[in-house]
């Protein structure tokens, strides 16, 4: 399992990185933190990329390099890295391909965690990111515009976590709807692993719109109900009636995670009109899970 | 839903998201090809038009890589009939590309021999007996020496000392963020005001240069333009002195000075002779712009000072090719080609025909249509960059005026006011790719800027000119 952590500036990164390590570790995947620079205009490129390398000679960071110091030591701060380290000032930076840079930190360190510096479009890097190595989630702040959000969960071929409004000193739960959808069936997958390291409570609902019941639904909701029970998961079930976006970000209180899977519809409907997850999405105030 | 389908439809949608402006620029051209051609231009003329409208829209929003656009362009120009290959081919390349090629490898050997402890030593030593005497030190040399070498070279040697003196202010106390940002906008300032001092300051002013020899007979040199431009210059940077105290005022008690001049002189000297003899090849190619450039031409006298540095061992071949930026010769010679083609087709006069139409109800007063041009070539060149505004845009400008030198020198000397848009200059785009400006604080500090620019601007070449 993969982990991409996107960051940008400082204090709005915080609860990006402290949620999107807490994942990590209760899947136990490897995770890249990658700060995307700023893109640069064609014409300026190479004079930029000169200019970044007469900072490498005279070794004053780059532009990146100090939010991805600052993002190791949060996480060292944090226990998140747990093994000896070495300090971050003693470091290379290798150019890997083309807008990618990886910090090396030399000696010791964790192999779980790297530190990547790219530049250009976000969701280009990312999806760039995400193609070259694998990631299974994309973990992204969620001060960012929505209409980024609706192109990361469009465009990256992995879930997408959007850290909204998370606070560390909150205890959370995790907010389940649940349907028929492979989608649906990985955010089961990742809510139960998270849950269970981190010993959350589960609301697992399942939303009937436009009937009065269906049994294959209320059978998904116990089969998951079940499950969580298995792995000692305190859960609740909830079937909910009216339109799936209204009623689920109704439910969703500040103190929720939601887990909720991508949409089946076809990408080019998904792309014009939108989907429900992505409404979702955009709507709570609180962090979404995409899964894919 | 089958799988590949979902794939192959989200990657094309992908192509799509990505590549939305290409589609509109071709529908357009497609559009515009198809409708009847305006009267009084030949067809030839008003494809040339199309071309440009397409390059505008391709450039700035730059969904298809440079070289693919420069491609596009002269692939174009033959496809529908505005000139043939080999008239294509011919205008492509001339001493106003070669300075592109000449001045951006020129920029790469130079940076290269790691001269911004030197100059930060010299900057020291002249301007180092207080601060704000420092931080207009930092701006005057950027400028002077920007006049001479061009903005990319010489923001990339300053970039350094620039950090290097925000590293010893203390940015947590009170005025000490207005600090950091004094710094690095003298530095950004006097680089991107320097560029128009003299011929070699930028790509554009060499562009016009030939574009006044070619369409209006008249030779400009070396030292021609630095009486036209330099005080200019001067004023303009005593104007940004004062813009920059207004915006940030600080009492520049958080730069610890002397942490920066320990930290200078601390550096390693062992590369003295490097620096001397590096030293001694720029000055002799800015000696020989200006007492060689009507025989040999500004372009060849760039690639000798390239051909020195490599002869010698000072820099390879693999740094160079490495770090120059191709595409955008290959876009200056495209764009540059098509600006020929314009003006031979005779889609220039028709242009300015209707302008002057359409101002025609106004008092005949040429300081309109200078306003216009000028602010117009100012504005496209902070949304296009200048040089190509000046490739395209250039021979418009001369139409105005054919016989008078004033209007395409303003013209280029406007289009050097990069002053809004972090995107505009190397200078903007490598001040704003350190994270420490945003694009807003660029663009409300440079509208000020910008504004003053073109009065003084007018003004100059309103009173000064006319007296040379």
């Amino acid at each position: 399992m993969n982990i991409l952590i996107a960051i940008g500036g400082r204090e709005y990164s915080k609860p990006t990185l402290d949620l999107g390590m807490k994942v990590a570790n209760s899947l136990e995947a490897s995770t890249t933190i990658a700060y995307v620079g700023k893109k640069v205009s064609q014409f300026s490129e190479k004079d930029v990329s000169v200019a970044h390398q007469n900072l490498d000679d005279r070794q004053l960071y780059r532009p990146g390099v100090r939010t991805l110091e600052w993002a190791y030591d949060f996480l060292k701060s944090k226990n998140y890295i747990q093994e000896e380290t070495n300090d971050f000032n003693d470091h290379l930076l290798v150019d890997e391909e083309n807008s990618r840079m990886r910090v090396l930190l030399k000696g010791k360190h964790s192999n779980k965690i790297d530190l990547i510096l790219r530049t250009g479009e976000i969701i280009e890097q990312l999806r760039s990111e995400v193609q070259t190595n694998n990631h299974n989630i994309t973990v992204i702040g969620g001060g960012s515009n929505k209409g980024m959000h609706h192109d990361l969960v469009q465009f990256i071929d992995s879930s997408v976590l959007v850290v909204k409004n998370y606070s560390f000193k909150k205890k959370y739960k995790i907010l389940l709807p649940v349907n028929n959808s492979v989608g649906s069936n990985n955010a089961i997958e990742i809510a139960e692993q998270f849950a269970k390291a981190n010993k959350l409570e589960v609301e697992i609902v399942t939303v009937l719109e436009n009937k009065s019941s269906d049994e294959n639904l209320k059978k998904i909701l116990d089969r998951t109900a079940k499950r969580f029970s298995k792995s000692r998961i305190k859960n609740t079930t909830k079937v909910l009636e009216g339109p799936v976006v209204k009623r689920i970000t109704q439910s969703a209180s500040d103190d929720s995670i939601v887990m909720i899977g991508v949409s089946p519809k076809n990408p080019i409907m998904k792309y014009f009109f939108g989907s429900k997850p992505i409404s979702i999405a955009q709507k709570c105030e609180c962090p979404v899970l995409i899964a894919k | 839903m089958n799988d590949s389908y979902k794939i192959v439809s989200s990657s094309i949608l992908y192509w799509f998201s990505q590549k939305k402006w290409f589609v509109f620029s071709i529908l357009i051209g497609l559009a515009l090809i198809n409708m009847s051609t305006p009267v009084g231009l030949t067809v030839s003329a008003y494809h040339s038009l199309v071309i440009l409208l397409m390059v505008f829209i391709l450039v700035t929003s730059q969904p298809i890589p440079f070289p693919a656009i420069a491609l596009l362009a002269l692939v174009l120009q033959v496809l529908l009939g505005v000139a043939p290959a080999n008239e294509v081919a011919s205008s492509l390349m001339n001493d106003a590309v070669l300075f592109v090629m000449g001045s951006l490898m020129f920029a790469i050997a130079i940076v290269h021999q790691g001269l911004d402890i030197r100059l930060a030593k010299i900057i020291i030593n002249i301007f180092g007996r207080s601060k704000r005497l420092f931080i207009a030190g930092l701006m005057l040399i950027s400028a002077v020496l920007s006049s001479f070498l061009g903005e990319h070279t010489i923001i990339a040697i300053m970039l350094p000392i620039g950090l290097s003196v925000i590293r010893n202010i203390d940015s947590s106390k009170p005025d000490g963020k207005n600090a950091v940002l004094l710094t690095l906008f003298s530095i950004a300032y006097g680089t991107i005001i320097g560029s128009i001092g003299t011929p070699s300051g930028g790509a554009r002013n060499v562009i016009m240069i030939n574009y006044i020899r070619e369409f209006s007979n008249i030779t400009i040199d070396y030292w021609d333009w630095i009486q036209y431009a330099y005080p200019i210059l001067i004023i303009q940077l005593i104007m940004a002195y004062f813009v920059l105290q207004f915006a940030f005022p600080s009492s520049l008690d958080n730069i610890q000075l002397q942490g920066y001049k320990k930290s200078v002189a601390k550096s390693n000297n062992a590369t003295n002779i490097r620096h001397i003899f590096s030293s001694i090849i720029i000055a002799i190619i800015i000696v020989s712009w200006f007492l060689f450039n009507e025989q040999f031409g500004l372009g060849i006298i760039a690639l000798c000072g390239v051909l020195i540095f490599m002869i010698c061992g000072m820099v390879s071949w693999e740094v160079i090719n490495k770090n120059t930026n191709w595409g955008v010769i290959l876009l200056f010679a495209a764009t540059i080609s098509l600006g020929f083609q314009i003006n031979d087709t005779g889609a220039a006069s028709w242009l300015i025909d209707k302008f002057n139409m359409m101002i025609s109800n106004l008092p005949e007063d040429s300081s309109f249509s200078w306003s216009f041009m000028a602010i117009i070539t100012g504005l496209t060149a902070n949304f296009f960059t200048s040089s190509a505004t000046t490739s395209l845009l250039g021979p418009m400008a001369i139409e105005l005026q054919p016989n008078n030198i004033v209007f395409g020198m303003s013209a280029a000397i406007a289009s050097g006011f990069s002053f809004l848009t972090v995107i505009s200059s190397p200078t903007a785009m490598i001040l704003y790719s350190t994270g420490l400006i945003s694009v807003k604080l660029f663009f409300r500090i440079g509208l000020l800027m910008f504004a003053s620019s073109i009065v003084i601007l007018y003004l100059m070449s309103r009173f000064y000119w006319v007296m040379l």
